[in-house]
Protein backbone atom coordinates (compact mmCIF):
# COMPACT_ATOMS: atom_id res chain seq x y z
CA UNK A 1 0.00 0.00 0.00
CA UNK A 2 1.32 3.42 -0.88
CA UNK A 3 0.51 6.15 1.50
CA UNK A 4 -0.04 9.85 1.27
CA UNK A 5 2.92 12.14 1.24
CA UNK A 6 3.41 13.67 4.68
CA UNK A 7 2.46 17.08 3.37
CA UNK A 8 -1.31 16.46 3.12
CA UNK A 9 -2.91 19.68 4.32
CA UNK A 10 -5.43 18.08 6.70
CA UNK A 11 -2.85 16.21 8.78
CA UNK A 12 -2.37 19.14 11.16
CA UNK A 13 -6.12 19.21 11.67
CA UNK A 14 -6.26 15.43 12.18
CA UNK A 15 -3.69 15.74 14.96
CA UNK A 16 -5.54 18.56 16.79
CA UNK A 17 -5.19 18.44 20.60
CA UNK A 18 -8.93 17.96 21.12
CA UNK A 19 -8.83 14.84 18.94
CA UNK A 20 -5.97 13.49 21.06
CA UNK A 21 -8.19 14.03 24.11
CA UNK A 22 -11.09 12.20 22.44
CA UNK A 23 -8.80 9.32 21.39
CA UNK A 24 -7.43 8.93 24.91
CA UNK A 25 -11.00 9.15 26.29
CA UNK A 26 -12.06 6.28 24.05
CA UNK A 27 -9.16 4.15 25.28
CA UNK A 28 -10.09 5.21 28.82
CA UNK A 29 -13.65 3.95 28.34
CA UNK A 30 -12.30 0.53 27.28
CA UNK A 31 -10.14 0.38 30.42
CA UNK A 32 -13.01 1.43 32.67
CA UNK A 33 -15.28 -1.20 31.14
CA UNK A 34 -12.64 -3.88 31.71
CA UNK A 35 -12.12 -2.82 35.34
CA UNK A 36 -15.87 -3.02 36.00
CA UNK A 37 -16.07 -6.46 34.39
CA UNK A 38 -13.03 -7.74 36.28
CA UNK A 39 -14.55 -6.64 39.57
CA UNK A 40 -17.82 -8.36 38.64
CA UNK A 41 -16.01 -11.64 37.90
CA UNK A 42 -13.84 -11.49 41.04
CA UNK A 43 -16.89 -10.86 43.23
CA UNK A 44 -18.98 -13.64 41.75
CA UNK A 45 -16.41 -16.26 40.68
CA UNK A 46 -17.11 -18.36 43.75
CA UNK A 47 -20.68 -18.98 42.57
CA UNK A 48 -19.25 -20.80 39.52
CA UNK A 49 -16.72 -22.79 41.53
CA UNK A 50 -13.86 -20.69 40.23
CA UNK A 51 -10.97 -19.83 42.52
CA UNK A 52 -9.36 -16.38 42.66
CA UNK A 53 -6.20 -18.00 41.37
CA UNK A 54 -8.06 -19.25 38.29
CA UNK A 55 -9.52 -15.75 37.84
CA UNK A 56 -6.01 -14.28 37.76
CA UNK A 57 -4.71 -17.05 35.49
CA UNK A 58 -7.54 -16.44 33.00
CA UNK A 59 -6.76 -12.72 32.97
CA UNK A 60 -3.06 -13.34 32.42
CA UNK A 61 -3.62 -16.00 29.76
CA UNK A 62 -5.96 -13.65 27.86
CA UNK A 63 -3.44 -10.83 28.06
CA UNK A 64 -0.53 -13.01 26.93
CA UNK A 65 -2.56 -14.43 24.05
CA UNK A 66 -3.38 -10.90 22.91
CA UNK A 67 0.26 -9.76 22.65
CA UNK A 68 0.93 -11.22 19.19
CA UNK A 69 -2.35 -10.09 17.63
CA UNK A 70 -1.99 -6.64 19.24
CA UNK A 71 1.50 -6.10 17.88
CA UNK A 72 0.42 -7.03 14.39
CA UNK A 73 -2.57 -4.69 14.60
CA UNK A 74 -0.11 -2.01 15.72
CA UNK A 75 2.04 -2.62 12.64
CA UNK A 76 -0.92 -2.05 10.36
CA UNK A 77 -2.17 0.94 12.36
CA UNK A 78 1.24 2.60 12.11
CA UNK A 79 1.14 2.22 8.34
CA UNK A 80 -2.11 4.22 8.34
CA UNK A 81 -0.76 7.15 10.37
CA UNK A 82 0.44 9.32 7.45
CA UNK A 83 -2.96 8.90 5.82
CA UNK A 84 -5.35 9.64 8.71
CA UNK A 85 -3.32 11.19 11.54
CA UNK A 86 -2.74 9.59 14.92
CA UNK A 87 -5.97 10.27 16.89
CA UNK A 88 -8.33 9.10 14.11
CA UNK A 89 -6.28 5.90 13.70
CA UNK A 90 -6.45 5.19 17.43
CA UNK A 91 -10.21 5.75 17.49
CA UNK A 92 -10.95 3.77 14.31
CA UNK A 93 -8.54 0.84 14.72
CA UNK A 94 -8.73 0.89 18.53
CA UNK A 95 -12.50 0.48 18.61
CA UNK A 96 -14.89 -1.84 16.76
CA UNK A 97 -13.63 -2.78 13.35
CA UNK A 98 -10.21 -3.77 12.25
CA UNK A 99 -7.52 -2.15 10.17
CA UNK A 100 -8.72 -4.05 7.10
CA UNK A 101 -12.36 -2.96 7.50
CA UNK A 102 -11.39 0.65 8.05
CA UNK A 103 -9.12 0.85 5.02
CA UNK A 104 -11.78 -0.75 2.83
CA UNK A 105 -14.44 1.64 4.17
CA UNK A 106 -12.26 4.70 3.65
CA UNK A 107 -11.49 3.68 0.12
CA UNK A 108 -15.17 3.01 -0.67
CA UNK A 109 -16.21 6.40 0.69
CA UNK A 110 -13.38 8.20 -1.11
CA UNK A 111 -14.49 6.49 -4.32
CA UNK A 112 -17.89 8.20 -4.15
CA UNK A 113 -16.05 11.52 -4.45
CA UNK A 114 -13.88 10.30 -7.28
CA UNK A 115 -10.82 10.12 -5.03
CA UNK A 116 -8.26 7.45 -4.13
CA UNK A 117 -6.61 6.69 -0.81
CA UNK A 118 -3.17 8.14 -0.55
CA UNK A 119 -2.79 10.21 -3.71
CA UNK A 120 -3.34 13.91 -4.38
CA UNK A 121 -7.10 13.41 -4.90
CA UNK A 122 -7.41 12.55 -1.20
CA UNK A 123 -8.05 16.10 -0.02
CA UNK A 124 -9.27 17.57 3.23
CA UNK A 125 -12.90 17.20 2.16
CA UNK A 126 -12.46 13.60 1.05
CA UNK A 127 -10.65 12.83 4.30
CA UNK A 128 -13.58 14.12 6.34
CA UNK A 129 -16.18 12.26 4.26
CA UNK A 130 -14.13 9.04 4.53
CA UNK A 131 -13.68 9.38 8.28
CA UNK A 132 -17.37 10.19 8.69
CA UNK A 133 -18.38 7.10 6.71
CA UNK A 134 -16.00 4.88 8.72
CA UNK A 135 -17.29 6.30 12.00
CA UNK A 136 -20.97 5.96 11.09
CA UNK A 137 -20.35 2.40 9.95
CA UNK A 138 -18.60 1.59 13.24
CA UNK A 139 -21.56 3.16 15.01
CA UNK A 140 -23.83 0.75 13.09
CA UNK A 141 -22.19 -2.24 14.81
CA UNK A 142 -22.34 -0.61 18.23
CA UNK A 143 -25.97 0.48 18.00
CA UNK A 144 -27.15 -2.85 16.64
CA UNK A 145 -25.29 -4.62 19.47
CA UNK A 146 -27.00 -2.36 22.02
CA UNK A 147 -30.40 -3.16 20.50
CA UNK A 148 -29.93 -6.87 19.72
CA UNK A 149 -28.16 -8.11 22.86
CA UNK A 150 -31.16 -7.71 25.21
CA UNK A 151 -33.38 -9.38 22.58
CA UNK A 152 -30.99 -12.34 22.17
CA UNK A 153 -30.71 -12.59 25.94
CA UNK A 154 -34.46 -12.89 26.39
CA UNK A 155 -34.70 -15.57 23.71
CA UNK A 156 -31.86 -17.65 25.20
CA UNK A 157 -33.53 -17.55 28.60
CA UNK A 158 -36.69 -18.87 26.94
CA UNK A 159 -34.74 -21.57 25.10
CA UNK A 160 -32.97 -22.62 28.28
CA UNK A 161 -36.34 -23.19 29.89
CA UNK A 162 -37.40 -25.39 26.99
CA UNK A 163 -34.27 -27.52 27.20
CA UNK A 164 -31.34 -26.78 29.49
CA UNK A 165 -29.01 -28.94 27.38
CA UNK A 166 -29.13 -26.30 24.63
CA UNK A 167 -26.74 -23.96 26.33
CA UNK A 168 -24.31 -26.76 27.02
CA UNK A 169 -24.10 -27.60 23.32
CA UNK A 170 -24.50 -24.34 21.45
CA UNK A 171 -21.46 -22.31 22.61
CA UNK A 172 -18.94 -25.06 21.90
CA UNK A 173 -20.48 -25.97 18.56
CA UNK A 174 -20.74 -22.30 17.58
CA UNK A 175 -17.08 -21.67 18.45
CA UNK A 176 -15.89 -24.69 16.48
CA UNK A 177 -18.05 -23.72 13.52
CA UNK A 178 -17.00 -20.06 13.56
CA UNK A 179 -13.28 -20.87 13.62
CA UNK A 180 -13.56 -23.69 11.12
CA UNK A 181 -15.37 -21.30 8.75
CA UNK A 182 -12.99 -18.40 9.35
CA UNK A 183 -10.02 -20.68 8.71
CA UNK A 184 -11.44 -22.20 5.53
CA UNK A 185 -12.15 -18.68 4.32
CA UNK A 186 -8.39 -18.05 4.18
CA UNK A 187 -7.68 -21.07 1.99
CA UNK A 188 -8.85 -19.80 -1.43
CA UNK A 189 -7.01 -16.48 -1.02
CA UNK A 190 -3.48 -17.61 -2.03
CA UNK A 191 -0.95 -20.44 -1.48
CA UNK A 192 0.77 -18.25 1.12
CA UNK A 193 -2.45 -18.04 3.13
CA UNK A 194 -2.62 -21.83 3.12
CA UNK A 195 1.00 -22.02 4.27
CA UNK A 196 0.36 -19.52 7.08
CA UNK A 197 -2.66 -21.54 8.29
CA UNK A 198 -0.84 -24.88 8.16
CA UNK A 199 2.43 -23.72 9.75
CA UNK A 200 0.54 -21.97 12.54
CA UNK A 201 -1.60 -25.08 13.13
CA UNK A 202 1.40 -27.41 13.19
CA UNK A 203 3.39 -25.17 15.56
CA UNK A 204 0.39 -24.97 17.88
CA UNK A 205 0.03 -28.77 17.84
CA UNK A 206 3.69 -29.09 18.84
CA UNK A 207 3.27 -26.49 21.61
CA UNK A 208 0.21 -28.25 23.03
CA UNK A 209 1.87 -31.66 22.78
CA UNK A 210 4.94 -30.37 24.63
CA UNK A 211 2.73 -28.61 27.18
CA UNK A 212 1.14 -31.96 27.96
CA UNK A 213 4.28 -34.11 27.94
CA UNK A 214 6.44 -31.65 29.87
CA UNK A 215 3.54 -30.46 32.03
CA UNK A 216 4.45 -26.94 30.92
CA UNK A 217 1.20 -25.02 31.22
CA UNK A 218 2.84 -21.76 30.15
CA UNK A 219 3.11 -23.24 26.65
CA UNK A 220 -0.69 -23.21 26.43
CA UNK A 221 -0.63 -19.48 27.15
CA UNK A 222 2.27 -18.61 24.84
CA UNK A 223 1.37 -21.12 22.11
CA UNK A 224 -0.67 -18.60 20.13
CA UNK A 225 2.10 -15.99 20.14
CA UNK A 226 4.64 -18.60 19.03
CA UNK A 227 2.47 -20.06 16.25
CA UNK A 228 1.52 -16.59 15.05
CA UNK A 229 5.17 -15.55 14.81
CA UNK A 230 6.37 -18.73 13.09
CA UNK A 231 3.33 -18.60 10.78
CA UNK A 232 4.19 -15.03 9.77
CA UNK A 233 7.87 -15.88 9.20
CA UNK A 234 6.80 -18.73 6.93
CA UNK A 235 4.37 -16.39 5.16
CA UNK A 236 7.17 -13.83 4.73
CA UNK A 237 9.37 -16.31 2.86
CA UNK A 238 6.46 -17.75 0.87
CA UNK A 239 5.22 -14.30 -0.09
CA UNK A 240 8.58 -13.09 -1.33
CA UNK A 241 9.12 -16.41 -3.10
CA UNK A 242 6.19 -15.30 -5.26
CA UNK A 243 3.40 -17.42 -3.74
CA UNK A 244 1.43 -14.53 -2.35
CA UNK A 245 -1.04 -11.96 -3.48
CA UNK A 246 0.38 -9.61 -6.11
CA UNK A 247 -0.44 -6.46 -4.14
CA UNK A 248 -3.17 -5.68 -1.67
CA UNK B 1 -34.98 -16.22 43.84
CA UNK B 2 -35.20 -12.50 44.14
CA UNK B 3 -33.50 -12.02 47.45
CA UNK B 4 -31.27 -8.99 47.80
CA UNK B 5 -27.97 -10.17 46.51
CA UNK B 6 -24.75 -9.28 48.16
CA UNK B 7 -23.30 -12.78 48.14
CA UNK B 8 -21.60 -14.09 44.99
CA UNK B 9 -24.15 -14.95 42.32
CA UNK B 10 -24.46 -15.16 38.57
CA UNK B 11 -27.45 -12.83 38.68
CA UNK B 12 -25.29 -10.11 40.23
CA UNK B 13 -22.65 -10.66 37.54
CA UNK B 14 -25.23 -10.39 34.79
CA UNK B 15 -26.79 -7.25 36.28
CA UNK B 16 -23.47 -5.44 36.59
CA UNK B 17 -22.16 -6.42 33.17
CA UNK B 18 -25.43 -5.64 31.38
CA UNK B 19 -25.86 -2.23 32.98
CA UNK B 20 -22.25 -1.07 32.80
CA UNK B 21 -21.47 -2.91 29.60
CA UNK B 22 -24.19 -1.08 27.70
CA UNK B 23 -23.43 2.28 29.35
CA UNK B 24 -19.72 2.09 28.49
CA UNK B 25 -20.45 0.89 24.96
CA UNK B 26 -22.81 3.82 24.47
CA UNK B 27 -20.24 6.31 25.76
CA UNK B 28 -17.60 4.78 23.48
CA UNK B 29 -19.99 5.18 20.56
CA UNK B 30 -20.64 8.86 21.41
CA UNK B 31 -16.96 9.78 21.72
CA UNK B 32 -15.88 7.86 18.62
CA UNK B 33 -18.65 9.41 16.50
CA UNK B 34 -17.86 12.92 17.73
CA UNK B 35 -14.41 12.78 16.07
CA UNK B 36 -15.52 13.28 12.44
CA UNK B 37 -18.24 15.74 13.50
CA UNK B 38 -15.64 17.88 15.22
CA UNK B 39 -13.53 17.86 12.06
CA UNK B 40 -16.57 18.64 9.93
CA UNK B 41 -17.37 21.75 11.96
CA UNK B 42 -13.88 23.17 12.38
CA UNK B 43 -12.44 22.32 8.98
CA UNK B 44 -13.17 24.67 6.16
CA UNK B 45 -13.71 21.77 3.79
CA UNK B 46 -16.62 22.36 1.47
CA UNK B 47 -18.36 19.09 2.34
CA UNK B 48 -22.13 18.85 2.30
CA UNK B 49 -24.63 16.40 3.70
CA UNK B 50 -25.04 14.75 0.29
CA UNK B 51 -21.33 13.85 0.13
CA UNK B 52 -21.48 12.28 3.56
CA UNK B 53 -24.65 10.34 2.83
CA UNK B 54 -23.21 9.00 -0.42
CA UNK B 55 -19.96 8.02 1.28
CA UNK B 56 -21.75 6.27 4.11
CA UNK B 57 -24.14 4.43 1.77
CA UNK B 58 -21.19 3.07 -0.21
CA UNK B 59 -19.77 1.62 3.01
CA UNK B 60 -23.17 0.51 4.28
CA UNK B 61 -23.82 -1.42 1.07
CA UNK B 62 -20.79 -3.60 1.83
CA UNK B 63 -20.86 -3.82 5.64
CA UNK B 64 -24.48 -3.11 6.58
CA UNK B 65 -25.44 -6.77 6.69
CA UNK B 66 -22.60 -7.43 9.17
CA UNK B 67 -24.14 -5.07 11.74
CA UNK B 68 -26.77 -7.76 12.20
CA UNK B 69 -24.93 -10.94 11.16
CA UNK B 70 -21.90 -10.51 13.42
CA UNK B 71 -23.78 -9.93 16.69
CA UNK B 72 -25.99 -12.88 15.73
CA UNK B 73 -22.97 -15.12 15.02
CA UNK B 74 -21.00 -14.23 18.13
CA UNK B 75 -23.80 -14.04 20.69
CA UNK B 76 -23.92 -17.81 21.37
CA UNK B 77 -20.15 -17.73 21.94
CA UNK B 78 -19.74 -14.50 23.90
CA UNK B 79 -22.93 -14.36 25.92
CA UNK B 80 -24.55 -11.03 26.82
CA UNK B 81 -21.64 -9.73 28.94
CA UNK B 82 -19.01 -10.39 26.29
CA UNK B 83 -21.09 -8.72 23.56
CA UNK B 84 -20.62 -5.27 25.09
CA UNK B 85 -16.88 -5.83 25.29
CA UNK B 86 -16.43 -7.37 21.86
CA UNK B 87 -18.42 -4.80 19.91
CA UNK B 88 -16.67 -1.95 21.65
CA UNK B 89 -13.13 -3.21 21.13
CA UNK B 90 -13.57 -4.95 17.78
CA UNK B 91 -10.92 -7.41 16.58
CA UNK B 92 -13.26 -10.20 17.73
CA UNK B 93 -11.99 -13.14 15.69
CA UNK B 94 -8.31 -12.16 15.62
CA UNK B 95 -7.82 -11.09 19.23
CA UNK B 96 -10.67 -11.40 21.73
CA UNK B 97 -12.00 -14.89 20.97
CA UNK B 98 -8.49 -16.38 20.66
CA UNK B 99 -7.70 -14.91 24.10
CA UNK B 100 -10.87 -16.45 25.53
CA UNK B 101 -10.02 -19.84 24.02
CA UNK B 102 -6.46 -19.76 25.38
CA UNK B 103 -7.69 -18.85 28.87
CA UNK B 104 -10.37 -21.55 28.91
CA UNK B 105 -7.81 -24.09 27.75
CA UNK B 106 -5.29 -22.96 30.38
CA UNK B 107 -7.62 -23.34 33.36
CA UNK B 108 -9.56 -26.24 31.83
CA UNK B 109 -12.99 -24.57 31.64
CA UNK B 110 -15.50 -25.40 28.90
CA UNK B 111 -17.49 -22.85 26.90
CA UNK B 112 -21.14 -22.85 27.86
CA UNK B 113 -20.39 -23.26 31.56
CA UNK B 114 -20.37 -20.40 34.04
CA UNK B 115 -16.72 -20.98 34.73
CA UNK B 116 -16.04 -20.86 31.00
CA UNK B 117 -17.97 -17.59 30.73
CA UNK B 118 -16.05 -16.00 33.61
CA UNK B 119 -12.74 -17.22 32.22
CA UNK B 120 -13.64 -15.72 28.82
CA UNK B 121 -14.64 -12.42 30.44
CA UNK B 122 -11.35 -12.18 32.37
CA UNK B 123 -9.41 -13.14 29.24
CA UNK B 124 -11.13 -10.45 27.18
CA UNK B 125 -10.34 -7.94 29.95
CA UNK B 126 -6.69 -9.00 29.80
CA UNK B 127 -6.74 -8.70 26.02
CA UNK B 128 -8.43 -5.27 26.27
CA UNK B 129 -5.71 -3.96 28.58
CA UNK B 130 -2.95 -5.20 26.24
CA UNK B 131 -4.90 -3.75 23.29
CA UNK B 132 -5.16 -0.30 24.90
CA UNK B 133 -1.54 -0.33 26.07
CA UNK B 134 -0.28 -1.28 22.61
CA UNK B 135 -2.41 1.37 20.90
CA UNK B 136 -1.40 4.13 23.31
CA UNK B 137 2.32 3.28 23.49
CA UNK B 138 3.16 2.03 20.00
CA UNK B 139 0.64 3.96 17.91
CA UNK B 140 -0.05 7.05 20.03
CA UNK B 141 3.34 7.83 21.51
CA UNK B 142 5.88 6.06 19.30
CA UNK B 143 3.85 5.76 16.10
CA UNK B 144 5.20 8.64 14.06
CA UNK B 145 8.76 7.57 14.97
CA UNK B 146 8.15 3.88 14.21
CA UNK B 147 6.51 4.57 10.87
CA UNK B 148 9.87 5.57 9.43
CA UNK B 149 11.67 2.68 11.10
CA UNK B 150 9.76 -0.47 10.14
CA UNK B 151 10.58 -1.78 6.65
CA UNK B 152 7.58 -1.77 4.31
CA UNK B 153 7.91 -5.49 3.33
CA UNK B 154 7.41 -6.53 6.97
CA UNK B 155 4.36 -4.31 7.38
CA UNK B 156 2.92 -5.72 4.17
CA UNK B 157 3.34 -9.35 5.27
CA UNK B 158 1.86 -8.59 8.70
CA UNK B 159 -1.11 -6.94 7.04
CA UNK B 160 -1.78 -9.69 4.50
CA UNK B 161 -1.19 -12.81 6.55
CA UNK B 162 -1.91 -11.96 10.17
CA UNK B 163 -5.36 -13.53 10.09
CA UNK B 164 -4.40 -16.97 8.68
CA UNK B 165 -1.36 -17.05 11.00
CA UNK B 166 -3.66 -16.59 13.99
CA UNK B 167 -6.52 -18.81 12.82
CA UNK B 168 -4.46 -21.95 12.22
CA UNK B 169 -3.14 -21.98 15.77
CA UNK B 170 -6.36 -20.91 17.48
CA UNK B 171 -8.46 -23.51 15.71
CA UNK B 172 -6.07 -26.28 16.81
CA UNK B 173 -6.09 -25.04 20.41
CA UNK B 174 -9.87 -24.80 20.36
CA UNK B 175 -10.24 -28.36 19.08
CA UNK B 176 -7.74 -29.66 21.65
CA UNK B 177 -9.45 -27.77 24.44
CA UNK B 178 -13.03 -28.82 23.69
CA UNK B 179 -12.33 -32.49 22.86
CA UNK B 180 -15.68 -32.84 21.13
CA UNK B 181 -14.76 -35.11 18.27
CA UNK B 182 -18.16 -35.22 16.67
CA UNK B 183 -18.85 -31.47 16.75
CA UNK B 184 -15.34 -30.86 15.44
CA UNK B 185 -15.87 -33.13 12.46
CA UNK B 186 -19.29 -31.64 11.75
CA UNK B 187 -17.89 -28.09 11.95
CA UNK B 188 -14.88 -28.82 9.72
CA UNK B 189 -16.96 -30.72 7.17
CA UNK B 190 -19.64 -28.04 6.96
CA UNK B 191 -17.04 -25.26 6.79
CA UNK B 192 -15.30 -26.95 3.87
CA UNK B 193 -18.61 -27.56 2.11
CA UNK B 194 -20.05 -24.07 2.62
CA UNK B 195 -16.88 -22.00 2.08
CA UNK B 196 -15.28 -23.99 -0.72
CA UNK B 197 -18.38 -25.24 -2.57
CA UNK B 198 -21.58 -23.36 -1.69
CA UNK B 199 -20.23 -19.79 -1.63
CA UNK B 200 -18.46 -19.99 -5.01
CA UNK B 201 -21.73 -21.34 -6.47
CA UNK B 202 -23.98 -18.78 -4.75
CA UNK B 203 -21.79 -15.72 -4.16
CA UNK B 204 -24.62 -13.56 -2.76
CA UNK B 205 -24.48 -15.66 0.40
CA UNK B 206 -20.86 -14.66 1.04
CA UNK B 207 -21.52 -12.08 3.79
CA UNK B 208 -23.37 -14.74 5.77
CA UNK B 209 -20.89 -17.57 5.23
CA UNK B 210 -19.69 -17.91 8.82
CA UNK B 211 -23.23 -17.53 10.15
CA UNK B 212 -24.47 -20.31 7.86
CA UNK B 213 -21.75 -22.70 9.08
CA UNK B 214 -22.45 -21.78 12.72
CA UNK B 215 -26.18 -22.26 12.32
CA UNK B 216 -25.92 -25.61 10.51
CA UNK B 217 -23.30 -26.93 12.94
CA UNK B 218 -25.47 -26.08 15.93
CA UNK B 219 -28.46 -27.67 14.24
CA UNK B 220 -26.73 -30.93 13.30
CA UNK B 221 -24.87 -31.22 16.60
CA UNK B 222 -28.14 -30.67 18.42
CA UNK B 223 -30.15 -33.27 16.55
CA UNK B 224 -27.44 -35.91 16.71
CA UNK B 225 -26.60 -35.40 20.38
CA UNK B 226 -26.49 -38.28 22.78
CA UNK B 227 -29.56 -37.39 24.79
CA UNK B 228 -28.65 -39.65 27.69
CA UNK B 229 -25.49 -37.63 28.27
CA UNK B 230 -26.58 -34.10 27.54
CA UNK B 231 -30.17 -33.91 28.73
CA UNK B 232 -29.60 -35.25 32.20
CA UNK B 233 -27.09 -32.79 33.50
CA UNK B 234 -27.67 -31.37 36.92
CA UNK B 235 -26.37 -28.22 38.50
CA UNK B 236 -24.00 -25.65 37.10
CA UNK B 237 -21.42 -27.65 35.26
CA UNK B 238 -21.79 -29.13 31.85
CA UNK B 239 -20.94 -32.45 30.39
CA UNK B 240 -19.08 -32.17 27.12
CA UNK B 241 -20.81 -34.08 24.41
CA UNK B 242 -19.09 -36.98 22.70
Amino acid sequence: MHLASGSADYIGLANAPILWILAMAVMGVVVVQSLIYMTAVKKNAESAGMSQREVRTAFRAGGVAAIGPSLSVVLVAIALLPLFGTPPVIVRVGLIGSAATEVASASLAAGTMGANLGDETFTRGVFIVALMAMSLSGAGWMISTLILTPIFKRSTHKLEKVNPALMSIIPGAALLAAFAALTFREIPKSPTHVIAVIVSAVVMSICLFLAKVLKANWLKEWGLGISLLVGLVAAYFAHYAGLGLPEA
Amino acid sequence: MSSIITSPSHAAFERTTTRWGSITLFIGFLIATSVPFYLLFVADANVDFGNILKGFLAVFAVYGVFYIVEPLTYFPILGPAGMYQAFMIGNVSNKLLPSAIVAQDTIGAKPGTRKGEYAATMAICGAAIIHVASMVIFVGILGTWLVALIPAPITLVAKLYILPAILGGVTVQLIASLRQVKSTLIALGLAALVILVLIPLVPVLAPGDVAIVVFLTILITWFTRNKKVTDTRSGGDTVGIN
